[in-house]
């Protein structure tokens, strides 16, 4: 969010078209790729981590050097991954 | 070929290493060898991860867990405490999040995953190998003399290194396609430059710990691997089998060390009957152990008639065992 405002801040007709076509162009490739991204931070959590949900994973010691990195999304991913689905999830 | 042969001739292998089922000898094997080797003017480490050490008891002096200790010139002796060093490793994690995020205090869920972690079965042996490689790593000694833990530790961190650098393997590859993700939307968002992604290079790191511990276990080059047995039907089956799931992992065998050998020359005498049957059994599994093992078996070792324990007896047994007179 903070990139985008700066950029705005670069202002300017030409600055206009350029955030203008990014949005026409880019924009929805740049979220999906987002998403894709965050949906593999998840599994990369759950490969490392995933004794924290009960999922026997490979010995600790090192994971737990991992462990630092990941825990401002631990939230996020717990929630994520053990959230119900039921059909109405695929309609979307 | 004779025990100090085998180190002239070999005098890159660094790491010696003795092996064999508990209480056969295998701590004063090490400590002699320790002794010997420091007479001939090299220095050494004789170091142990075993919770139950016992080079505190051999050489007389509380060590555990206090670093490399002089027991004498050249000779440096060395107890793990694994325990505190778990405690250690987790509580610099803790500081680590906590300096990275400017918490005050670690989550709960976090700090309860970290609890958990010590009570994972596999945690004390990957501490102990991590232990071992910062012991090597810093190579300011000739020789390391490795008082290994019984047999189905390093066994199973073995096995463990190979399982784990498949793993690592694996998820260092999502780790590089994710950042494959970062660099096109950074593209596409029109940003200079990603930053770096601090996890791949921790990753990087343990592949390269786990591959230096059991590149210690496994040179060809460095490592001397002896197995301790004693002339025991039981215990000769038992290191055969042993023998062969070791070089399942590719552990350089460097031979056989028989100990407490009873001197056969007292079966002329007027003995027990109990001392002569233990004598006769001996006989015949030393035939055994000739005939499976050969030309590999490097010394045999007398049964002393007191316990190895304090440098005095520990120059002895150095004497028979590289059969030859120390100062």
């Amino acid at each position: 969010m903070e990139e985008k405002k700066q950029k705005k801040k670069r202002g300017g007709l030409i600055g206009f078209f350029r955030d203008f076509t990014y949005g026409m162009a880019t924009h929805g490739m740049a979220r999906h790729a987002l998403k894709t991204r965050s949906s593999m931070e998840h599994l990369f959590i759950l490969i490392t981590m995933g004794d924290m949900l009960g999922i026997p994973i490979l010995p600790p010691y090192y994971s737990l050097r991992l462990l630092p990195h990941v825990v401002p999304q631990i939230t996020t991913w717990k929630r994520r991954m053990l959230r119900e689905k039921d059909f109405v999830d695929s309609m979307y | 070929m004779a025990l100090a042969d085998i180190f002239d001739k070999y005098p890159d292998r660094r790491y010696i290493m003795y092996g064999g089922k508990g209480g056969l000898g295998k701590t004063t094997f090490s400590a002699a060898t320790a002794y010997y080797l420091a007479k001939k003017g090299k220095r050494v480490l004789v170091f142990s991860v075993d919770p139950q050490a016992s080079l505190s008891d051999i050489f007389e002096r509380d060590i555990f867990g206090q670093g490399n200790i002089e027991i004498m010139p050249n000779l440096f002796a060395c107890e793990v405490d694994a325990d505190r060093r778990v405690q250690d490793y987790q509580e610099e994690i803790r500081q680590k999040i906590i300096s990275m995020y400017g918490m005050k205090k670690i989550p709960e869920e976090i700090e309860s995953y970290i609890k958990a972690s010590s009570a994972e079965p596999a945690m004390e042996e990957s501490a102990i190998f991590d232990a071992v490689v910062d012991i090597v790593v810093k190579a300011d000694f000739d020789y390391y003399i490795y008082d290994l833990v019984p047999l189905g530790h390093a066994l199973y961190y073995l096995s463990m290194a190979s399982i784990y650098d498949a793993w690592l393997d694996k998820i260092t590859g999502l780790r590089e396609q994710m950042r494959e993700y970062d660099q096109a939307i950074a593209t596409m968002q029109r940003e200079e430059e990603t930053t770096e992604d601090q996890i791949y290079s921790e990753l990087v790191y343990i592949k390269e710990r786990i591959g230096e511990s059991s590149k210690i276990m496994t040179d060809k080059k460095k490592t001397a691997f002896f197995f301790v047995l004693t002339p025991e039907e039981m215990t000769i089956v038992d290191t055969e089998k042993a023998a062969g799931l070791f070089a399942k992992y590719d552990v350089p065998l460097a031979g056989y060390l028989v100990n407490r050998v009873i001197n056969r020359d007292l079966l002329n005498e007027n003995i027990p009957e109990y001392l002569r049957n233990r004598i006769q059994m001996q006989v015949g599994a030393l035939e055994m152990i000739d005939e499976k093992f050969g030309a590999t078996v490097h010394s045999r070792v007398p049964e002393f008639d007191s316990e190895i324990k304090g440098l005095d007896t520990i120059k002895e047994l150095a004497e028979v065992m590289f059969e030859e007179k120390l100062s």
